[in-house]
């Protein structure tokens, strides 16, 4: 039975050539994006998944809560790493890990540099290896990480460094200019789904400020982990946790209300507060909003399914009346048709791997080669799949098959069977959802665009073409050659301006802090501070509105404050702001000139107050204005002076806009996110109108016949097919625009600086699906109008 | 075997009743090749739907085999078809994308009747109707005459116990109709098989034992053949 009906299934739709091919290609096209799609958030969800602790692995963090607004840190202070261990009960193990900066170099016996890079390394304690249960292919935790001036490598950097891992042991590699390091372990390299990309790790007996013991000083580059006994929870500690934050937070006074939270390994990577070492973390709502993309797909695409074969089921209501009274069951109709319908569902996912496999390279690339995707990487994905056909193949086939099976075999033999064509058919609503979907998603793709447009042109106070930051070395020996550096750098043809600074203007490198304004505390926000030489403001074009900038040579001390500071302050009329005294770190300042604003941080955020004053010794780059038309003649230039100035730094440079527009990453992988998948539903919903509309034309062609030899012309005739197509495209919108808006809106609502909200998102999208659906259905019903009447009344 | 007592069968549009039969009672016995005859819309299909139980009666009582099937549930009259009904219809309705010999199995499968005896059957059928060579065609590959062939060993494969034949002859030359009804006696008389089909025609309802003249939904003659 089972085999007969295979091979009857495989006749009917070879029979129907075309809407096979349109049903199995939007399938395909929508499993195979809901495969990516899948791939995407199982790659997410099973970030640092299959530590042997996972469940009793924490990390301390660090929070906040200041009258006006909260913050959250990942690290915590450096004397709270030797106190946990103490104060909290129900720890088995805790060791601190911290994020530094260096120049690593393999040196050959007469010193000379064989390998020189810039590493992120960190200071760790051995107990992290035992936490985590790291793998070593040399040494252990304790052997490797419990001597001062020692370091152990991942299989990787071992290899890079040393050719292989056994050569590695015992070997030297230098941090920095002089600190010596012995490889004392080789571990395996940590899954790149997991938030350590530790690659250089150097005891923490080396950290050289291990001994400090600001308990308000907080670094996101230091973070603690903690493991639980056995058998402890996360609420199990939280008694201990309060008294530990009395003692050493509330009783020493420290500001903010600080103190320390718990947070469990698997929440790191979906984290919305605290960042990781991995940089990679993502909300879980914007999981969810995938996922949410990913039904809307495969719903479309079942739409089509169901629709094309409602409407083919008049052609197959002689077949189930005949089987009927041979004496084939409901129940052995049903089964035939899901049968069929799998057919479909499986060979549409067999080309939808092979669509999903071609596309992960491009998906890959759109983050950057961040993600490492496969179709093979898990078992999981494999049921993911079986579950995806039964999940398409009954959505798909159920309803068609209940109709179909439930035709009465007297009307059904004679083809007596109606399927309601007036009225409000669940075809007519299903196409309806189809295109209000397509819609919503054409309205969210134009406006993430435009507000991304919007995000770039809008001028942000500051003139940044043309000017590059390079890396400005900062030790006591490097900075008695800065004012030469600057020197030789003007000298070079193209360079028409230098700054030494720590930022370009706008920077998410905060460094911020409470102050006193005029002696009395401010509480209601923090004041960011930057430092920048006297050059700094002619470069990127600040405004002065009041008082005076630095000149060359100033002694004095001042600060260079903006509008939204004294705003913030309560003060009208920045005159006034002047000579007024801020202490913000120890130091009585006065206030020497006020800048008109600019943006000093992505346009999701509001522009802060600020203070600008110089620093000789804390500035860690220098801002290069170019000559446009000399840029990359200048850009070599500069490479090479530095280079010669600082022979045992690495030299890195970034142009200001290109930082400036990488602040939108997120926004820009959403919009083109959008844009695919917008595409994709829409041609799913196309193809399927298209197949709708070839169908009503078959089956109207008799009626088509008939009004012709009454004298219809072509156009009337096309008029009607379109009709109540267009209608439902119509009504579509209608439906789709307040949802659209909702969510639109609550997107745009993320940005401090957004664009109006316009009616011409709606319209356009209007425009796009009325004109397409005109183009798709004239094409079809066209030809139905001008085919010969004759020949379609010589039947019966 | 089938026993109608005081069918009748109506539609309501809008209050109004429009009788389709009306009072029809009569009596069919195992063996008996009935036509029922009459001008168009007298009733003569309605009644061939309820007696195959593809349409119920408004009113009145139908036994078939002593069993009242008036209001009989989904799975008992399946039953019914699976063994004793057999149908041929006027337009064939072979299902269009099985061969000859996948049309005549249906019925089989259906009755769940082994893989060797379906064979055998099948085989018996072909080779009895002279369609073996056909057996891998499709429908649309066959003249209507070997269609309606088809569609006669295809009632027959499950062995029924009467064959209900809606104008068997209706869409064929008359040759071939000739062919047909010759079938149908021979079917009749050797087999036993009681057989009751409508028809237009004087001469094919000649085949048959008994006639059944319906007009306006009313019985007017119930005439037995004078056989030949």
């Amino acid at each position: 039975m089972f085999k007969l009906n295979l091979k009857i299934a495989l006749r009917n739709l070879w029979k129907n050539k075309g809407y096979t091919f349109i049903n199995v290609i939007g399938l395909s096209i929508g499993m195979a994006s809901c495969i990516l799609i899948f791939l995407f958030i199982r790659y997410q969800l099973s970030f640092d998944e299959g530590f042997k602790n996972e469940n009793r692995i924490y990390r301390m963090v660090t929070d906040w809560k200041y009258d006006a607004f909260d913050d959250y840190s990942n690290g915590v202070s450096i004397p709270a790493v030797n106190v946990v261990k103490n104060e909290i009960v129900g720890l088995e193990k805790t060791a601190a890990i911290f994020r530094r900066w260096s120049i690593i170099r393999v040196r050959d016996e007469a010193g000379k540099d064989l390998i020189k890079n810039d590493e992120t390394i960190y200071y760790s304690e051995p107990d992290f290896f035992e936490i985590f249960g790291a793998k070593w292919l040399f040494g252990n935790s304790y052997e490797a990480l419990s001597q001062p001036n020692t370091a152990a490598l991942s299989e990787t950097s071992a290899k890079k460094y040393f050719g292989n891992v056994r050569n590695a042991m015992g070997k030297s590699i230098t941090m920095g200019n002089k600190t010596l390091l012995k490889v004392t372990g080789v571990f395996k390299d940590m899954p790149k789904n997991s938030s350590f990309p530790l690659n250089v790790v150097v005891s923490y007996q080396t950290f050289p400020d291990k001994a400090d013991d600001c308990w308000d000083c907080v670094s996101s580059g230091n973070e603690l982990y903690v493991l639980l006994k056995d058998g402890l929870k996360a609420e199990d500690i939280t008694a201990s946790l309060a008294q530990f934050n009395k003692n050493n937070y509330a009783d020493r006074k420290v500001a903010g209300n600080q103190r320390i939270e718990i947070e469990a390994l698997r929440a790191i990577h979906f984290s919305e507060h605290y960042d990781n070492f991995s940089y990679q973390n993502i909300g879980k709502t914007q999981l969810y909003g995938l996922a949410i993309i990913a039904l809307f797909l495969i719903v479309t695409a079942c739409i089509n399914f169901i629709n094309l074969s409602t409407a083919q089921a008049i052609n197959r209501a002689k077949e189930v009346g005949v089987r009927k009274v041979m004496g084939g069951m409901r129940k052995q109709l049903v089964m035939q048709f899901l049968s069929e319908t799998f057919i479909v569902t499986l060979v549409a996912m067999l080309i939808a791997c092979v669509l999903a496999e071609l596309c992960i390279p491009q998906f890959q690339n759109l983050f950057k080669g961040q993600l490492e995707l496969g179709l093979f990487q898990h078992p999981v994905i494999f049921i993911f799949m079986i579950l995806l056909v039964l999940f398409v193949g009954f959505l798909a086939g159920f309803y068609p098959s209940m109709i179909m099976s439930g035709f009465n075999p007297a009307l059904a033999i004679k083809n007596k069977v109606a399927l309601n064509n007036g009225g409000l058919s669940l075809r007519k609503i299903l196409v309806v959802v189809q295109f209000a979907i397509s819609i919503i998603l054409i309205i969210s793709t134009i406006v993430v665009m435009r507000q991304m447009e919007f995000v770039q042109q809008k001028p942000l106070g500051f003139n940044s073409s043309e000017v590059m930051m390079v890396a400005l070395p900062n030790d006591s020996l490097n900075r008695l050659k800065h004012e030469n550096f600057k020197q030789r750098l003007l000298s070079i043809p193209g360079v028409k301006m230098v700054s030494f600074c720590q930022n370009p203007p706008l920077s998410p490198n905060i460094n911020s802090s409470d102050f006193t304004f005029n002696g009395i505390k401010n509480k209601d926000f923090e004041v960011r501070r930057m430092q920048a030489d006297e050059d700094y403001y002619a470069l990127f074009d600040l405004k002065l509105i009041a008082g005076k900038l630095f000149a060359k040579g100033d002694k004095g001390k001042g600060y260079v404050v903006n509008e939204t500071f004294i705003k913030k302050v309560h003060i009208n009329n920045p005159q006034d702001a002047i000579g007024k005294v801020i202490n913000s770190n120890g130091e009585n300042i006065p206030i020497i000139g006020v800048i008109k604003d600019f943006n000093d941080l992505s346009l999701k955020e509001k522009i802060s107050g600020l203070t600008i004053t110089t620093g000789k010794n804390n500035y860690w780059r220098a801002a290069i204005k170019l000559d446009a038309k000399q840029v990359f003649v200048a850009d070599k230039k500069v490479e090479e002076l530095w280079n010669r100035m600082f022979p045992s730094h690495i030299y890195s440079s970034t142009f200001v806009n290109e930082d400036i527009n990488g602040q939108y990453e997120t926004e820009k992988i959403m919009g083109v996110l959008f844009k695919v998948f917008a595409g994709v539903i829409i041609f799913i919903s196309f193809i399927g109108l298209f197949g709708l509309i070839s169908f009503v034309a078959t089956q109207r062609t008799k009626e088509m016949a008939i009004r012709k030899v009454l004298g219809a012309s072509t156009f009337e005739l096309v008029k009607m097919l379109n009709g109540s197509f267009l209608m439902m495209v119509f009504i579509a919108n209608i439906i789709a625009w307040p949802i659209a808006y909702l969510f639109v809106n609550g997107w745009l609502n993320g940005f401090a600086y957004r664009m109006e909200l316009s009616v011409w998102p709606f319209i356009l999208a209007m425009c796009i699906t009325m004109i397409i659906t005109m183009l798709t259905v004239s094409i079809r019903s066209y030809k139905a109008a001008v085919t010969n009447a004759v020949d379609a009344l010589k039947y019966e | 075997m089938i026993e109608l007592k005081n069918i009748e069968k109506y539609y309501s549009s809008k209050g109004i009743k429009h009788y389709v039969l009306r009072h029809v009672t009569t009596t069919i016995k195992q063996g008996e090749f009935v036509s029922i005859m009459g001008p168009s819309g007298a009733g003569k299909s309605t009644l061939l739907n309820i007696l195959g139980m593809l349409e119920e009666p408004t009113y009145g009582t139908y036994e078939f085999l002593g069993e009242d099937v008036t209001t009989l549930k989904e799975r008992k009259r399946i039953e019914l078809y699976r063994n004793h009904i057999g149908f041929v219809f006027q337009a064939y309705h072979l299902i269009d994308e099985m061969t000859v010999y996948e049309n005549i199995e249906a019925p089989l499968l259906y009755k769940k009747v082994a893989g060797a005896e379906r064979a055998s059957r099948i085989a018996d059928l072909l080779d009895r109707f002279n369609i073996v060579a056909k057996k891998d065609l499709f429908p649309n590959q066959l003249s209507g005459g070997q269609q309606q062939l088809v569609g006669i060993a295809r009632a027959l494969a499950a062995q029924p116990s009467i064959i209900l034949a809606d104008e068997p002859t209706g869409n064929l030359q008359s040759a071939q109709a000739e062919q047909i009804m010759e079938l149908f006696k021979k079917l009749n008389v050797e087999e036993g098989i009681t057989i009751v089909q409508v028809t237009h025609s004087e001469k094919n309802a000649q085949y048959g034992s008994r006639i059944l003249n319906i007009a306006d939904g009313v019985v007017k003659d119930d005439i037995t053949v004078a056989s030949v």
